[in-house]
This record gives C-alpha cells, sequence and structure tokens, in this order.
C-alpha cells in the first residue's frame, strides 16, 4: 500500500525572528495589485493565499498623479499611480483591524523620503493588531540626497535596512529596486543590516510616446514598467541575489503561472509574489498554489524547499532556514 | 449638491463564456454575445460593465482586460451583449472571435445609474458606443412606464444605432457631424431642447461630449435643473479598485472609476 503524502507548501521568510513569517504556502499577491487585500475579498478566497502585500503606504495621505496613469506595452504595462494612500495614520485605524480577523497573514508595505521618516513608520506599525510583516519599497527619492533613489545606493539601502530594523522586532522585508546598478551589493548591504528577507524586483522605469500626441502616453511622464515583459530581468537579479545573502528570498516579476514560479524558486527564491497577473487574471494566485502542489507531488518532493535554488550553483540564500 | 452614487456591489467572477452571435453594428461596431455564469443576470443594472481578456489562453499580449458597459442581458438564454467599437489590437481581437469560440470575462464590475421613483422623464444623451448602457437604461425605463427621449451623436448615418435596437416607445432623435442623418452637428446641440422636460439626464460618450453636455445644462438651466448622471471611461488594469489606475478626480478627491464609478454625479466631478 502506498500513502502517498502531499509536498509541504509551507516556508519560512523570518527564520530568525521570534515574532515567525511562516506561510502555508509561498504565494503573496504583490503591493498595488491587490488593494488592501479587501477588493479581492469577493473575488477569489483570500484566506488560501500564503499571504499579501498591502498598497504602499506613506507617512502622509497621497493624492497620487494625474491622469493617465497607466498604459499598456508589449507584454507588460507601465504604472506611475503615485503611491495614492490614505497615510500611515488612517490606513492603522481602517485596515489591520479588518486584517486581524482573517487568516491569511497581512504585509504591509510603506515608503517614506527620509531614513527617519522609513524608521518613524516602522515604529507605528510595530504593535498593530493585523500587521504582520513589513515590506520596506526603498525604489523612492531620498529627499535628502537630491532625489536619488535610495535602492539604488548600499549605503543608503543599508541605512534604511538598518534604521526599521532598529524600530521594530516585526518580521523585515527589504524591497529592492532593479535599477541599482549591482543588485548583489545592494542586497549583501541590506542583509548585514539584520533584517529578514529581501525581496525583488519591483518595476523598472520606463517610457512610452504616443506618436500622435508627441507626448508620453503616461500624465507623470516615466512610469515602472511590469508584467511577463521584466520576468528575465527578475529571474537573473534573483540567482546573483540568491549568491550574495544567505536571507530568505521573495522573488517576483512577471509571474503569471506554475512556469514562471518555478524559475524564481530554482534561482533561488524561498517566496513569490504575483502583480500584474491580479489584473488580468485575478484567480491566478489560488490557480499557482493548486498547481504547484500537483507539481511538487507529481515530482515526488517532500517540500518546495527541495527545489528553492536547484539552478544555482553558488546558491545561498535561505539555506539555513 | 451632487447626489451620491452607490458603490459597486454586484458579484464579481472570473468566467469562461462561449460566444453565441457577433455581427456588425452602427458601421464599424460589433454586437458581441456570449454566456454567463447562472445567477449572475439578476444583479446586473443598467451602467455596469466588465473586463474582457482581449488575448487567448497562455497569451500575455494584449496584456490587460478591455472595460465595455454592458448593452443588454437575456436573462432566459443566460447571455449578455456588449457593444464593442474595436479601437486597437485589444478590441479587434475581441470582435474577431466567432460563435461557439469563448471570452474570457470579469464582471459584474463598477455602480450603475440610479433612477429616482419619482421621475418620469428621462433624458438620454449618447455619443458613439456610449449608446450601450443607456440603452440598457432606456429598455428597462420603458418597462416601468418611464418616458424616455434617446439622444445619439455620431459622425455620418451609418455610425448611428438602428431604431430597432430601441424600444418603440422610446422617443429616438440623432445628430450626425455630417448631417447625414437627423440634425447636422453634435448631440449635445439637441439636448437644450429637453431640459426643462427631463426630470434627469444620463449620459455616456466621449469625454469632451460629456463637457459639451455640461456646458448646455449649465447654459439653460434654472434653479436646481435636472440631475446629470454620466458614465466616464478610463484607461483600466484591475477593474476592482485595486490598482487605482482608473482614477476621476472628484470634489471629494481621487475616485477609482471601476467601483466608486463609472456612473458619477455630473457635478460631483471636478471639470477641468
Amino acid at each position: 500500500m502506498s500513502t502517498q503524502t502531499r509536498a509541504s507548501l509551507q516556508v519560512d521568510l523570518a527564520p530568525h525572528n521570534p515574532r515567525e513569517l511562516i506561510l502555508r504556502n509561498p504565494v503573496i499577491p504583490a503591493s498595488g495589485c491587490f488593494g488592501y487585500g479587501q477588493e479581492y475579498s469577493h473575488v477569489i478566497d483570500v484566506q488560501r493565499l500564503g499571504a499579501f502585500c498591502s498598497k504602499g503606504i506613506t507617512s502622509q495621505p497621497r493624492a497620487g498623479n494625474p491622469m493617465p496613469r497607466i498604459t499598456e506595452t508589449p507584454a507588460g504595462m507601465l504604472n506611475a499611480i503615485g503611491l495614492q494612500n490614505p497615510g500611515i495614520d488612517a490606513f492603522i485605524k481602517k485596515y489591520p483591524p479588518i486584517w486581524e480577523h482573517w487568516d491569511v497573514p497581512a504585509i504591509v508595505n510603506f515608503s517614506a523620503d527620509t531614513v527617519e521618516e522609513f524608521a518613524e513608520m516602522a515604529r507605528k506599525l510595530d504593535d498593530v493588531p493585523g500587521v504582520a510583516a513589513l515590506e520596506v519599497n526603498i525604489s523612492c527619492p531620498n529627499i535628502h540626497a537630491g532625489g536619488f533613489c535610495f535602492g539604488w545606493d548600499a549605503r543608503m539601502s543599508a541605512d534604511v535596512s538598518r534604521a526599521v530594523r532598529e524600530a521594530t522586532t516585526l518580521p523585515v522585508i527589504i524591497k529592492l529596486s532593479p535599477g541599482a546598478v549591482d543588485i548583489a551589493e545592494i542586497a549583501a548591504a541590506v542583509a548585514e543590516q539584520g533584517v529578514d528577507a529581501i525581496s525583488l524586483i519591483n518595476t523598472l522605469v520606463g517610457m512610452s510616446i504616443d506618436p500622435v500626441t508627441r507626448r508620453s502616453r503616461i500624465a507623470n511622464t516615466t512610469g515602472g514598467l511590469s508584467g511577463p515583459a521584466v520576468k528575465p530581468v527578475a529571474v537573473r537579479q534573483v540567482y546573483q541575489v540568491a549568491q550574495a545573502v544567505d536571507i530568505p528570498i521573495i522573488g517576483l516579476g512577471g509571474i503569471f503561472g506554475l512556469n514562471d514560479a518555478l524559475e524564481f524558486f530554482m534561482a533561488g527564491a524561498t517566496a513569490i509574489e504575483m502583480g500584474t497577473v491580479c489584473f488580468s487574471h485575478p484567480v491566478a494566485p489560488i490557480q499557482l498554489i493548486d498547481d504547484l502542489q500537483t507539481w511538487l507531488d507529481a515530482q515526488g518532493c517532500a517540500s518546495i524547499m527541495d527545489i528553492v535554488g536547484v539552478a544555482n550553483p553558488q546558491f545561498r540564500a535561505g539555506k539555513d532556514s | 449638491m451632487a447626489a451620491v452614487l452607490g458603490k459597486a456591489s454586484a458579484p464579481v467572477r472570473e468566467w469562461t463564456g462561449e460566444i453565441t452571435a457577433n455581427r456588425t453594428i452602427m458601421g464599424d461596431s460589433y454586437l458581441v454575445t456570449f454566456t454567463m455564469p447562472e445567477g449572475l443576470a439578476q444583479h446586473i443594472e443598467p451602467g455596469h460593465f466588465v473586463n474582457v481578456l482581449p488575448s487567448g489562453a497562455g497569451s500575455f499580449d494584449p496584456l490587460l482586460r478591455r472595460p465595455y458597459s454592458i448593452y443588454g442581458i437575456d436573462a432566459a438564454a443566460n447571455t449578455m451583449t456588449l457593444l464593442i467599437r474595436p479601437y486597437g489590437r485589444g478590441g479587434q481581437w475581441i470582435v474577431d472571435q466567432q460563435p461557439g469560440q469563448s471570452l474570457n470575462v470579469l464582471g459584474i464590475l463598477g455602480n450603475h445609474y440610479e433612477v429616482a421613483p419619482r421621475s418620469s422623464h428621462l433624458l438620454m444623451v449618447a455619443g458613439g458606443v456610449g449608446a450601450a448602457p443607456l440603452k440598457m437604461l432606456s429598455e428597462q425605463a420603458v418597462a416601468q412606464g418611464k418616458s424616455v427621449v434617446y439622444l445619439l451623436g455620431a459622425r455620418r448615418e451609418d455610425q448611428l444605432l438602428d431604431a430597432s435596437e430601441l424600444p418603440h416607445a422610446v422617443e429616438y432623435i440623432v445628430a450626425t457631424e455630417d448631417g447625414s442623418a437627423g440634425h447636422k452637428g453634435f448631440v449635445t446641440e439637441l439636448a437644450a431642447n429637453y431640459l426643462t422636460w427631463a426630470d434627469q439626464i444620463f449620459t455616456c460618450g466621449p469625454t469632451p461630449m460629456m463637457a459639451a453636455l455640461r456646458n448646455v445644462i449649465l447654459q439653460h438651466r434654472f434653479g436646481k435643473g435636472p440631475q446629470v448622471q454620466i458614465s466616464v471611461e478610463r484607461t483600466m488594469a484591475c477593474g476592482v479598485g485595486a490598482c487605482l489606475g482608473c482614477v476621476v478626480e472628484t470634489k471629494k478627491g481621487m475616485k477609482a472609476s471601476c467601483v466608486d464609478g463609472p456612473v458619477f454625479d455630473m457635478e460631483s466631478v471636478v471639470w477641468g
């Protein structure tokens, strides 16, 4: 008699943090593409997800950018929403009290203009019931550095990571920017600050011009490129970062289905996020959970961890977890 | 004082509908009819829309769903019909699908037009494929015994909706830019004649048309005048209020046209 045991999809994204970030499966809708979870709760079974990332919040309310904010590109899209959000105080009152009653862990994505503001926001979120972890968006301009992107500079990325780490005991994920010249250098600098995990990639800065109007198709002129078009860049950067750090990596960038996700796991990601696909196929994250289970069972794997980093000879990330 | 319209509240499903009919209409547009899941029809109101995937299974290009207002439903056959003018590759792909083939649809999305119980005279002002939600609204209003004047503007005669598409009881008046049928000029110029008659005005069409309608109303109306509900069209990604890519600037801040709209009170919107 063969008793087929099913592969475990469980992943540990904060193995050294007593507050833990253990997900029942490694599938996480990405920030900006899933609202605050509620928007999709009547479309899919949100509670089946491994976790989800909230829309990015800032310390003050933001009205966002003028329209048009999005445009389609070949197998992708550009967006410049401008971080429209109610600000951290209104956010804390409105959403975590809902999430507190949910099974699925909520990861709060946030950004700031200065290192001090990052720390202050992390302090405010530290003991808010319903908040499971923080994802720190460092793909934003540092107003004390002439607007240079935090995430493109190893020292500034480390400064933010250290400040957030000191401000909270919550699991902290630093979300890297693909615009950095040497992504592995940034990742190593971030990991040294004791953060729990790294997620990558954020969108790539892009542009699209309408020949009729002779203007950018986006009011903000430039926007963030996402979707299947960016996937090879994302897989490459996950592969590089997985050789540079030993903390878990969350990979994202153009994942639409099983084969896309497998590329990220095999490059060295312990979990994956799904962004743009939520717009085209809201059921895709749930479908991926089922497809991963079926695939791992068919492969005879005991755990999703069996395939993490298998395509990466110098893989280190999350190995000791 | 702007009336407060409801938010999106109909059930949302992602489904695969089988196309049962696809025919040309209004010259360069198509009426595409396809099946929908049991139990959805009863939730559909005029002004609701769906997001249709403009590519086949496994294709990522074009990537984003296209929003279309619902033109009509057949509750007995459990089908829905959309009026589609293919502006680009995505719309073209959708109208190229033939009966027997399938469409991936996300809906029911958005809020809907709201007819006040006391309103007995309803004015519809439609531009181009903006005809769709107002056709469904007219059918419902006539069935409820209300009087409907339906104004439609197009560039030329062959781009008008055939009168047979509307209930007999509807007073259907047209304008064409080239004068090939009806009033020569813009549909908004016809609206002035009905402003004192109408209890409520409902409009859908290009933004410049709706802005022109607003100017006509502001010039001609007296007192509180009729309440005007507009349905906006924005480039859209998610359709459920998550991405905030489709916002409309209102007097109460940025609102997502997919869940706070697409129907807005005309005076709640900030006009440039």
